[in-house]
């Protein structure tokens, strides 16, 4: 390549600007995407990792029990009868600071004297003055980071605790940690005698091993000893589906972004085939040509990817706080909501970047390097070749959707669902160019009663097919892609509003304030349960306690019931009989599980549930799966009493009341509060508030995907812009052939008008039905393999009108630079330019 | 000047056949035809439209390949390359004028003149000379830094045809060179390529429609029902 050769093929994007801005902008705000998933995910990967080593410290295994954590007469024994040395107790929860319910505090109380190997580099950073005894010296005292002052208020129910800074946690790791003494914790987070676990330090190699295998066998049968790090990955698993949807999502739009760029360089190819031509006529190779393209794209894509790099930045620093917000609403608590610049993100996003760029240049490069020397090829000749190509086009395209299919029937793999949707999205696009050819067609009759301008736009869209297809075929893409990710979330909504409203079918739910704060460790007092069930015009009282307890080393919960008869009507079965599968249930022996459970674990009725109970495992027996959208990781249901026996724990977390038919219920809360309230304090709410808290949550956590929604939307009117303007722009000599015959601007506004308002016609009609098979595959394949959740699948049909308007609007707005630039050129200028 | 003899071929074409499909039907160029043209030869090139005539200089440049029958240049039979070894050889040794001029609007006067050197490697400040020289010849040279766009039809063709001969060529195929410049215009071109025909010696095929023009060529051939003959009187 001679810097002649390259100057000559460079001066062309540099000599279109608007074409060039809008190509580097697709490209940007492809990587953009791309990149702001990429960092709020390392952020949020690296914020749990900071929360959970700060709590983790040097310990390599930990000594854990049930839902109630380990009474703290198991670590005396395990120091004093044991002699076991390298052991240190904690106890650790959140809390909300006073009136801020949604900014969490972790907790961690730790004994000074056994901290020594544990926690030294996060209690003690700088190796100074921090003495943790000072928290033995003072009542309430506390080592927290200088951001929350001198003291702290925090609120547990109706509880309210100041804790007084007696040290600095200095660094951003310490982000919303406090550290008192073990009692202090207790206290605040109401775990009088019990800690939350113990840590341990064992040695590498057989020693270690033997040690764990000697302390198993020393451990009572409810208390187990677990590798740390493992425990961590667990948890840090939890949010592993909703990380790779997030990262899908944003490859889908890089995807967009790539469409757009072949679409921009192929354009660009096509609008140079002269010049192409002339440089092979002047001996240019068909290598250098290639590269020459392919360079441009490089270069094209360089810096779409440094804008991109920017934008992504900015857009990551806001993505990072819904992500963190879902995290914590939906698996775990990430108090540290730092904001990461992780170097591999950015080299990721860089590289595929470029990669996407280069790939979609590829095509058009080769388009280039087969450009017959000497413009020999005519334009009718290019078009007829496209014309004729139609067949293949349909051939490639169903192929395409043909393997799609075949990969979903394969393997059922996220992964591999991933991959199906992104072949069925190629089968689409390149049906697309075949499908424009057809909607001329039938456009044809009755553009016939209308007048010339009319039939000439028409006529032209097919006529034009090497850059109507394919421009057409890029909009349909980022339409279908906004169509299918709204009908799924529509769709998904939709299912929980009616799951939510059939199990929340009682009257009013009654739960102890601290709940509404994440802390289910309070519980129903006796008096107060017994209060409910006498209090007039109550008819059933249903009873809920929520445990975790894990299955094959995976965290689910434990719901503990007794259930009103018409609480049980809330539950869809959608496996076991009705019937048998309560009467199973009553015994105790027998588990309903949720769908999402049965889905990840592969369990059906009949089958046998190995739980871990206070006396060690203990067999249950599946009677049913029921529908539940409540957690992705699944559920068991168990009966009350049978949860009692095994789990010793007779705490209820909530209750649900069922009102004697006619009671008015406002009196009857009222009536509860009034001999309920002296008791304990309360949350008494209609079911309608919850249900509505449920959807806020829900609609918090879709928040993100209505964000990349929206972007992938923003990518499509680029691409409409950059690929409709082109075409026109490029018909510069045309305009003024027919300007100079005698048609006025107006008349020529109208004929660029019908052209592009017909392609966004077009690429709206075609997104609606791909749209609508991209959410059945969102719904069916990925949502299922992401979560186990069956889905409905309903839409708005407003949504086409919706889509069909935005995308007929973007393509007006596309038209209207070319139109003025015509208006202001006069056609001697136009045609002498040519 | 002397003519040369056929027998001294410089371009040598035999039993050459072309035909293109046009819909269901084959619309045949050429048939059996044979010529030679020796080195240093002007030749004009006449027929009808649709002769075949661009065809023709378009098989000579490589930049299109016959159905049947032998092409050779200087010896080389052009058929015998690969794709990419006529693409060198056209680079080296073959120049091309259109009648739409197909300058590169993407370069200026003076690069367009430079490219061919370039893609030739011929960098040496001897060349660089030669195209100011060139530039100069052609009375273009305050206009060096303009972008052909802003050139008058004859300033475009008198470019085309210094580019087409900048890295001297065997042979300058020229498809209707005054076809679309005006009659006086056209006549200075003519001169011009007479004239640098004088002074290089450069074999030139010339596509013209035009029978004064043909009758200062060295030799006219018209193309006809896919055969040649020499009108030359």
């Amino acid at each position: 390549m001679t810097p002649l050769l390259w100057r000559a093929l460079l001066r062309h994007p540099l000599r279109h600007p608007w074409q060039l801005g809008l190509s580097i902008l697709g490209i940007a705000l492809g990587v953009a995407v791309v990149l702001a998933v990429d960092l709020a995910n390392a952020s949020a990967r690296r914020s749990f990792e900071l929360t959970m080593n700060r709590v983790t410290g040097h310990a390599t295994h930990q000594l854990v029990g049930g839902p109630a954590g380990i009474p703290e007469t198991l670590y005396r024994d395990l120091r004093v009868e044991r002699g076991f040395r390298f052991a240190a107790p904690v106890v650790t929860g959140y809390l909300p600071k006073m009136n801020q319910p949604g900014q969490l505090l972790q907790i961690l109380g730790i004994d000074p004297f056994a901290e020594g190997p544990f926690r030294a580099a996060i209690t003690n950073p700088t190796g100074g003055s921090l003495d943790l005894r000072s928290l033995l010296q003072q009542p309430d005292a506390a080592l927290m980071p200088p951001a929350l002052g001198a003291a702290v208020t925090l609120q547990r129910g109706h509880q309210s605790f100041t804790l007084k800074s007696v040290g600095v946690l200095d660094g951003p790791e310490m982000e919303g940690l406090l550290i008192t003494d073990i009692s202090t914790a207790q206290s605040l987070l109401g775990l009088s005698g019990r800690l939350s676990h113990v840590d341990l330090i064992l040695p590498d190699g057989p020693t270690g091993e033997r040690l764990a295998r000697e302390l198993r066998a020393w451990l009572p049968s409810s208390f187990r000893v677990e590798n740390a790090a493992g425990r961590n990955q667990a948890t840090a698993d939890l949010s592993a589906a909703f990380s790779l949807n997030l990262t899908a999502m944003s490859l889908l739009a890089l995807v967009v972004g790539a469409f757009l760029i072949y679409n921009a360089i192929s354009f660009s190819v096509v609008q140079r085939r002269s010049l192409l031509g002339m440089l092979r006529a002047l001996g240019a190779t068909r290598g250098e040509l290639f590269l020459g393209v392919l360079g441009e794209a490089l270069l094209l894509g360089i810096a779409g990817v440094l804008l991109g790099g920017l934008l992504g930045l900015w857009l990551g620093s806001g993505l990072v706080q819904l992500v963190t917000r879902t995290i914590n609403d939906l698996y775990y608590t990430v108090s540290v909501r730092e904001f990461l610049i992780d170097p591999w993100s950015l080299g990721k996003g860089a590289a595929l970047g470029i990669l996407a760029t280069l790939a979609a240049a590829w095509l058009p490069a080769r388009e280039a390097a087969n450009a017959p020397p000497g413009a020999a090829l005519s334009r009718t000749h290019l078009e007829s070749r496209w014309q004729a190509a139609v067949p293949r086009w349909v051939f490639a395209g169903l192929a395409c959707l043909g393997s799609g299919g075949l990969i979903f029937s394969l393997s059922d793999s996220l992964i591999a669902g991933f991959s199906g949707v992104f072949l069925l999205i190629f089968g689409c696009a390149l049906l697309t160019p075949p499908a424009v050819v057809y909607f001329v067609r039938l456009n044809q009759p009755l553009v016939g009663r209308l007048n010339l301008i009319a039939r000439m736009a028409n006529r032209d869209v097919a006529r034009h097919l090497s850059r109507t297809g394919i421009a057409v075929a890029a909009l349909m893409v980022a339409f279908a892609t906004t169509v299918g990710v709204g009908v799924m979330v529509d769709s998904f909504r939709g299912g929980v509003a009616i799951w939510i409203k059939d199990l929340l079918n009682a009257d009013l739910y009654i739960a102890p304030i601290g709940v509404e704060g994440g802390d289910h460790a309070e519980v129903l007092q006796a008096t107060t349960l017994a209060a409910l069930r006498t209090t007039p015009g109550v008819a059933a009282v249903s009873t809920y306690r929520r445990a975790s307890t894990e299955l094959n080393g995976r965290p689910v919960q434990l719901i503990a019931t007794e259930l009103a008869p018409a609480a049980q009507a809330g539950y869809h079965l959608i496996a076991g009989q009705g019937t048998t599968a309560w009467r199973a249930f009553q015994t105790g022996e027998s588990v309903l599980i949720s769908e999402p459970l049965a889905y990840r674990q592969r369990l059906s009725v009949g089958d046998a549930l190995p739980l871990m109970t206070a006396d060690g495992l203990h067999q249950f027996t599946i009677a049913g799966i029921y529908l539940d959208y409540g957690s992705e990781h699944g559920r068991i249901l168990i009966q009350r009493a049978s949860y009692e026996r095994y789990w010793r724990d007779t705490g209820i977390g909530s209750a649900a009341v069922f009102a004697v038919p006619g009671e008015n219920l406002a009196t009857l809360r009222a009536r509860l509060q009034e001999n309920l309230g002296p008791l304990q304090p309360l949350m008494i709410r209609p079911n309608r508030d919850i249900q509505a808290r449920t959807l806020e949550i829900f609609d918090r956590t879709f928040t993100i995907t209505q964000v990349l929604r929206l972007l992938a939307i923003l990518v499509a009117v680029v691409g409409v812009l950059s690929a409709l303007s082109a075409l026109q722009l490029e018909r510069a000599r045309e305009f003024a052939v027919l300007r100079a015959t005698g048609m006025t601007s107006r008349e020529i506004g109208l004929l660029v008008s019908l052209q592009t308002g017909f392609m966004g016609a077009v690429a709206g009609l075609l997104a609606f039905p791909v749209g609508l098979l991209l959410a059945a595959v969102l719904i069916f394949v990925i949502n299922r393999r992401a979560f186990g959740w069956s889905l409905p699948y309903h839409f708005d049909p407003w949504l086409l009108l919706e889509t069909l308007t935005l995308a007929i609007l973007a393509a007006l707005l596309a038209g209207l630079y070319p139109i003025w630039r015509m208006a202001h050129t006069q056609p001697a200028d136009a045609l002498r330019a040519e | 000047m002397q003519t040369p003899t056929p027998a001294l071929a410089f371009v040598s074409i035999g039993n050459l056949s072309k035909d293109y499909a046009e819909g269901d039907k084959k619309r045949t160029i050429f048939k059996d035809m044979n010529l030679e043209i020796g080195r240093g030869e002007f030749v004009a090139l006449l027929g009808q439209s649709g002769s075949g005539k661009s065809t023709l200089l378009n098989l000579l440049g490589g930049i299109d390949l016959p159905d049947a029958g032998t092409i050779r240049i200087e010896d080389r039979s052009l058929a015998a390359l690969t794709e990419s070894e006529r693409t060198r050889f056209r680079r080296r040794h073959i120049g091309f004028v259109f009648q739409f001029f197909n300058l590169i609007p993407t370069l200026t006067v003076q690069e367009n003149l430079l490219l061919p050197l370039e893609l030739n490697g011929l960098t040496t400040e001897a060349e660089q000379h030669r195209a100011t020289e060139l530039l100069a010849y052609i009375k273009l040279s305050d206009r060096r830094d303009s972008f052909p766009e802003r050139l008058s039809g004859g300033e475009q063709q008198r470019l085309a045809i210094a580019r087409a001969i900048v890295h001297r060529p065997l042979l300058l195929l020229a498809d209707e060179p005054t076809g679309n410049l005006d009659t006086a215009t056209g006549e200075r071109i003519l001169e011009l390529l007479l004239d640098l025909h004088h002074q290089t010696a450069t074999t030139i095929i010339m596509v013209t429609h035009s029978h004064e023009v043909a009758a200062r060529a060295d030799r006219a051939l018209y193309l006809e029902s896919g055969q040649i003959r020499d009108i030359t009187r």
